[in-house]
């Protein structure tokens, strides 16, 4: 993935609203405590293969059926995967928008400072060498 | 000891803390290398406890404000402020997308002398939160540690499969 900055990923989530590809930001505080949990992860990554019905999607897991619908309402509530309305099977489909303003989010948060912190390093480098040369020009 | 979870950035600059705390606490320098690959304005900087530094970044026509409000200078060798998102009025203000996010991160930053060095640790810790605040920064720093690199795995999926169905529906 190429590198992301604050400025790309707010844009992006201003765009994607204005242009009808997103209705509501998705509430990320839920795309987070869904994603929190390591079997709701994996269900995920199932999912990213291709659509699965419930009982595909508990088979390689140790967890019971009615478990794997709970973590799948979980799922659904934080927007993160979408039910066929097929009674019977309604297969999951993994959504791809509210897990990417996540993790740009948290990206976000972890490269503010340390992006930052380069920038500044820069700037230091700068202020050295301006040092060093005698502060005769700006 | 308390159990508010933290995040903590631990970073050597190649310059002396004199320098290192001028570039943290002269406006015109602050500018330059605050806030990744945006344009930064800084309306206000007060520095002095009980002062603000009302800063604005900007990219295209949009912008992002955010209001600090300082607890303690002590130069040069530590800063410590309240840091708060705003609107462009400066009133504190969350983020849609994220209701639960701080309203308060108590921002710490040391400077420490090593050698011709500086070390700088900064940390950031909800201040008075609730605990859903708590639990939305909890989540969020435990999810930096672990848990993202497959959470990326994922994207990289979904974001190829978006390309191929040349963007969904």
């Amino acid at each position: 993935m190429a590198r992301l900055d604050i400025s790309l990923i707010l844009y992006n989530i201003y765009v994607m609203e204005k242009i009808g590809y997103i209705d509501t930001p998705p509430n990320l505080d839920a795309v987070f405590a869904a994603l929190a949990d390591p079997t709701r992860r994996a269900i995920l990554t199932r999912l990213a293969a291709g659509q699965a019905s419930v009982n595909e999607i508990a088979e390689p897991f140790a967890i019971s059926q009615p478990a794997v619908s709970r973590h799948l309402k979980v799922l659904e509530r934080a927007g993160l995967i979408e039910r066929g309305i097929d009674e019977q099977r309604r297969p999951a489909t993994l959504k791809a928008e509210p897990m990417a303003l996540a993790v740009d989010w948290l990206t976000q948060f972890r490269e503010f400072w340390g992006k930052s912190f380069d920038q500044l390093d820069d700037l230091l480098l700068t202020l050295k060498q301006s040092n060093e040369q005698e502060p005769d020009n700006e | 000891m308390s159990d508010l979870p933290e995040y903590i950035l631990d970073r050597v600059f190649d310059a002396p803390r004199d320098m290192v705390w001028r570039a943290w606490t002269d406006p015109a320098l602050l500018a330059r290398w605050y806030g990744p690959n945006v344009e930064t304005i800084i309306h206000k900087f007060d520095l002095k406890p009980g002062g603000v530094w009302l800063n604005e970044m900007k990219w295209g026509d949009k912008s992002n404000c955010s209001k600090m409000t300082f607890q303690e200078v002590v130069a040069p060798e530590k800063l410590v402020w309240h840091h708060t998102m705003t609107d462009t009025d400066w009133n504190i203000a969350a983020n849609p997308m994220m209701p639960d996010w701080p309203r308060i991160l108590l921002t710490t930053v040391t400077f420490e002398e090593n050698g011709a060095t500086t070390n700088v640790r900064l940390t950031q810790i909800p201040f008075e939160a609730t605990a859903a605040e708590i639990a939305c920064f909890k989540e969020a720093m435990a999810g930096m540690d672990k848990g993202w690199g497959s959470g990326y795995a994922i994207l990289d999926e979904m974001l190829r499969e978006l390309r191929g169905s040349g963007n969904g529906k």
